[in-house]
């Protein structure tokens, strides 16, 4: 029996497919078969940041409507044993998206996969609620800002009375703070929400703390999950991330203003 | 940066400004979520019967639960408008102090209330 995670947010532009590409990586890097699927229908992207777009031929939208098989729209990585990636329809719009056909596409996966991680689209209709309403786990992607901030505390509220584990009065769904974009000199210039401010008011504990990285635009400019960038702060931050999910006790990284050298200094380098 | 602004004293970080804003704003939403279902319908129902005697303004209406350890509090508060005071007074609580806000709070027993500050609705 595969585990469900949820990527969301409710804001948009968050980094939930930069998130959602790096953290199944991770996942399969790990030895864990994982499939990463596409919930934005109309809106696709998780392909191209996952450098598969051009291998896409059925969609995910095709076989919830019986158009084509499971294994013909499943796209196997190139780079990593055990990656998946069920991308989603250009054309078709959210409506596509049936509970019984979501669950139908799940159960079947659930037969091979480890981990199955749901891609999120922004907004708390149709396609955000199918992505999370079959989860066991929910990956909150938050930047540290206002606006943002507020959006994830609603789509807690929504995980925690929409999901089908609400619904069912199962267990609720186990919620973690992935908190994206941080930049801990502005956090020291007290320009910047920190750490335990968005733990303070978010309430749900914390999955990893990603730093503001320019290694991110350029591994989604040529299809890498950033993940797999290893010299990158971002890419470690991932790794990190992904082994506290699975369990490890990892310390936070990258919460602190680095001592530039010298060395560094005089290269310019940013990581 | 000019040499005034050295004088001048900083000012409060954003950050800080933000964190607050947030909290102000999303207690008021969770408590939302978090309140029972009739709360609204009460408030409506309260507001009919009370506005067949006192012209009263719909935005100026509070409703708040409050949950202590052993006991709840339904707080309303409602504004009146200065000219239809005295009047209001007279046929609705006689003897209320007149300077403006009419409360009336109910307490019932609850067993075991769990969570946090309140809730609040607002129209």
């Amino acid at each position: 029996m595969s585990k469900i995670i949820v990527m969301t947010s409710g804001k948009g532009g968050v980094g939930k497919t930069t998130s959602s590409a790096a953290f199944a990586t991770g996942l399969a890097l790990r030895g864990f078969k994982t499939v990463v699927i596409d919930f934005d229908v109309g809106l696709r992207n998780l392909d191209l940041v996952m450098g598969c777009e051009r291998r896409v031929v059925f969609d995910f939208i095709n076989v919830i409507n019986g158009e084509a098989k499971l294994n013909q729209a499943l796209i196997k990585d190139k780079r990593i044993e055990n990656l998946y990636i069920l991308p989603t329809s250009q054309t078709r719009d959210k409506d596509a998206l049936t509970r019984e056909g979501v669950e139908k596409v799940l159960n079947e996966l659930s037969k091979d996969f480890d981990y199955i991680l749901c891609d999120s689209p922004a907004g708390i209709e149709r396609g955000a609620l199918m992505s999370l309403y079959f989860a066991d786990h929910a990956i909150i992607v938050t930047n540290p800002e206002v606006s943002s901030v507020r959006d994830s505390d609603r789509i807690l509220g929504v995980l925690n009375s929409r999901s089908r584990r609400a619904e069912q009065g199962l267990e609720p769904v186990t919620q973690q703070l992935l908190l994206t974009r941080y930049d801990p000199e502005r956090v020291e210039k007290g320009e910047m929400l920190k750490v335990d401010d968005v733990l303070e008011i978010l309430a749900i504990p914390l999955l990893g703390v990603i730093p503001e990285s320019q290694a991110v635009l350029r591994a989604s400019n040529v299809g890498m999950p950033v993940i797999l960038d290893e010299v990158s702060n971002a890419g470690l931050a991932y790794s990190d991330a992904v082994g506290r999910f699975l369990g490890e006790d990892i310390e936070h990284r990258f919460v602190t203003p680095q001592k530039k050298g010298l060395f560094s200094r005089l290269l310019r380098r940013s990581a | 940066m000019s040499i005034f602004n050295f004088f001048r004293a900083a000012p409060r970080a954003s950050a800080v400004q933000a964190k607050e804003r947030l909290q102000i704003v999303m207690a008021h939403e969770r408590a939302g979520r978090s309140g029972p279902d009739y709360l609204p319908m009460l408030q409506q129902e309260l507001l009919a019967v009370i506005a067949k005697y006192v012209n009263i303004d719909e935005n100026k209406v509070e409703v708040k639960l409050d949950r202590g350890g052993d006991c709840s509090t339904l707080e309303v508060n409602i504004e009146l408008p200065a000219r239809e005071q005295a009047k209001a007074a007279a046929t609705a609580k006689p003897g209320d102090k007149p300077a403006g806000n009419d409360d009336a709070a109910a307490k019932r027993p609850a067993g075991g209330a769990v969570g946090n500050a309140g809730a609040k609705k607002r129209i």
